[in-house]
């Protein structure tokens, strides 16, 4: 099940080690400062690359997401000279435990919207500033811009409508970078997925033989 | 700078960290360089070297960061353990002053940084000494 | 030279801001829609001129830009507006303030850091007031003008959750015109369809912002009374009652009146469902017919 980077001979072995750890600290530096920005602490995993055709990825995150029945989704595309897709997904209850975390003075406002507007709403501005962080943060040691779609979300769906068989170029060639996120304030919890393709590739495999020009 | 400190540990499950760290340390003092890749591994070597300095990094398999200094301190109250870490949040930097870190450093490193930590230590040998 | 005249010329609102949020850039758009000149906002800090802005979650935004160098989007549908612009049109609007569409991004200096933030600000409002047309075609009944069911089964399911967070109180009103039958087999269906648009005026004019009155069948009607509890519904429903039996509908010059049955059943421990709650004022109605109609019932 597991097809390793280097069967396909897209990372080599260097730089495969490489970007490993250019996302271990990328991510920790995420981790870092978006409790500063949202005032919480976030856990981010050790991320964990892996390579696969494209038709393959819905079947993947859905393998992930199966424990969760319901999740909700939160999708944005990045572009940059590293560009891609990001999907984060959360376990179900997020969006409210979420509203309940950001909930400050201004408890007054959030009592009139209806609840799932606000649960959309807090979704994706947490989803914007979380994928922000970690995308922002990689391509920033890599040395490049990124900007963003605004982020679509989907509220409390089963996991298995929500991850259609979307239209795929079946030759496409993708890595997935994955990094599990929670909350210490309780029962929020997820993954990040970043999908990144065939026109990325040869680019970040420059990139990455750069950054590490700087240690040599 | 004298030579002081000859031999550093350096504990961090990534080959990559482990040789960005040794290009960011000065090439001609003479150092000795053990490595480790995890925590239990990087508390064991330890003990076999004695060394002068420890980076450590602090999510590794096996055996945490936090753990290992945890360890160590307990087998050498004097060991000068220095952390590099992405993650620096201040609960994770409180957390390992506590244990008895020395200091810590984010990653990702640079000589400059490297440099300044390395003659704060040498003051702080040579005070003790 | 040509940016700067495309920045001015643009449709679409772009202001500059520093890192300690003070204001760099006011484009051509902003001062028309604002009012204010450029030279009145730059180097002032944007919370001077728009207090309404400090909110936790603008400064969050703000924060995650300088940080991270993402985008943040701020759209009509969850947000309104950013910057509280009256609608200047003379053909009338459903909005008092223009309805804006924004996002705010990262502006970089030449050593590529992030040194200030864009926000560009789009008037969405025509295309707001379709969707709310469209809103309410989903949610109000045709005849009336007031809620419909489907409304009703939604705002239900908000409160009951709100309930069991915040505990507090809710009643509902369940309302029957008596013998609308007769209404129908003596003067005609249309006349009835007069009869429920009185009925529901009357009682619309009777409630507060917060209430809700809605269609929830042939001549029945439901009306939600927030942070009311079950003696402060039965008051209400007693002002209903009276209203309605004292009102004289004028239809084709002939002076029709009718009354009202009214049942009241408040959220508590013992009614925590949606269903049970309905129940409850449906069981209180039963009785008020039962005890002789043009009556108010209140269940606990």
């Amino acid at each position: 099940m597991e097809s390793s980077v280097l069967e396909d001979n897209i990372l080599t072995q260097d730089e495969r080690e490489i970007l490993q750890e250019i996302m271990n600290i990328a991510f920790g530096k995420s981790a870092a400062d978006l409790a500063d920005v949202i005032d919480a602490h976030v856990e981010l995993s050790i991320p964990f690359i892996k390579s696969m055709q494209i038709p393959d990825l819905p079947e993947y995150i859905r393998s992930h997401v199966k424990d969760y029945k319901l999740i909700n989704i939160v999708e944005q595309k990045f572009w940059g000279k590293f560009r891609g897709d990001a999907i984060l997904v959360f376990s179900s209850g997020a969006g409210k435990a979420l509203i309940k975390m950001l909930q400050s003075e201004e408890s007054k406002s959030f009592d009139s919207e209806p609840i799932d507007i606000l649960e959309s709403e807090t979704l994706m501005e947490v989803g914007n500033i979380l994928i922000g962080a970690c995308v922002g943060k990689l391509a920033e040691l890599l040395k490049d811009i990124v900007s963003y779609t605004p982020p679509m979300v989907l509220v409390e769906k089963e996991y298995s409508e929500a991850i259609a068989h979307g239209y795929y170029d079946h030759d496409k060639k993708a890595i997935v970078l994955k990094t599990d996120f929670s909350f210490d304030t309780g029962n929020v919890s997820g993954f990040l997925f970043l999908v990144t393709t065939n026109e990325s590739i040869m680019w970040l495999k420059e990139s990455l033989n750069t950054f590490m020009d700087q240690y040599e | 700078m004298n030579g002081m400190i000859k031999k550093i540990l350096i504990i961090d499950d990534s080959p990559i960290a482990r040789k960005m760290l040794k290009s960011c340390l000065p090439k001609d003092q003479g150092y000795e360089f053990f490595e480790a890749g995890d925590g239990k591994e990087g508390s064991v070597k330890y003990q076999e070297v004695n060394p002068d300095i420890t980076f450590m990094d602090l999510t590794m398999p096996v055996m945490s960061g936090y753990e290992s200094i945890e360890e160590i301190i307990k087998n050498d109250a004097n060991a000068l353990i220095i952390v590099v870490t992405a993650d620096v949040q201040m609960k994770a930097v409180k957390k390992v002053l506590e244990l008895g870190a020395y200091m810590v450093l984010r990653k990702p490193l640079n000589r400059e940084e490297i440099q300044s930590a390395l003659l704060k230590v040498h003051d702080t040998l040579q005070g003790a000494g | 030279m040509i940016l700067n005249q495309i920045f001015d010329a643009i449709n679409l609102g772009i202001v500059v801001l520093d890192r300690d949020l003070l204001v760099q850039k006011w484009n051509r758009w902003m001062e028309i829609h604002s009012g204010i000149d450029a030279d009145k906002m730059i180097g002032k800090s944007i919370f001077e001129i728009y207090p309404d802005l400090e909110s936790s979650k603008f400064k969050r935004s703000c924060k995650s830009v300088f940080s991270f160098g993402n985008f943040c989007f701020f759209s009509q549908k969850l947000h309104s507006y950013l910057f509280q612009f009256k609608t200047s049109s003379y053909l009338g609007s459903d909005f008092e303030y223009m309805q804006q569409s924004c996002a705010m991004g990262p502006l970089r200096n030449e050593d590529g850091e992030i040194s200030s933030l864009y926000i560009y600000v789009q008037d969405v409002t025509e295309n707001a007031a379709y969707q709310e047309k469209l809103k309410d075609l989903n949610i109000k009944d045709g005849l009336t003008g007031i809620y419909n069911r489907r409304f009703l089964e939604a705002r239900l399911k908000e409160e009951f959750f709100r309930y069991k967070r915040y505990s507090g109180k809710f009643s509902m009103v369940m309302i029957d015109i008596d013998n609308f039958k007769e209404v129908n087999d003596n003067h005609g269906h249309q006349c009835g369809d007069f009869i429920l648009k009185m009925v529901s005026a009357r009682i619309s004019s009777a409630i507060r912002n917060i209430d809700y009155l809605i269609r929830y069948g042939g001549d029945e009607f439901c009306c939600l009374l927030p942070e009311t509890g079950l003696e402060g519904a039965y008051t209400v429903a007693e002002r209903f009652r009276a209203l309605i039996e004292f009102q004289d509908n004028n239809y084709d010059d002939e002076i029709i009146n009718i009354t009202i049955s009214l049942g009241v059943s408040t959220i508590c421990d013992s009614v925590d469902t949606p269903e049970m709650f309905i129940q409850k004022a449906d069981e209180a109605l039963y009785k008020a017919k039962k005890e002789g109609r043009n009556k108010a019932v209140a269940m606990d």
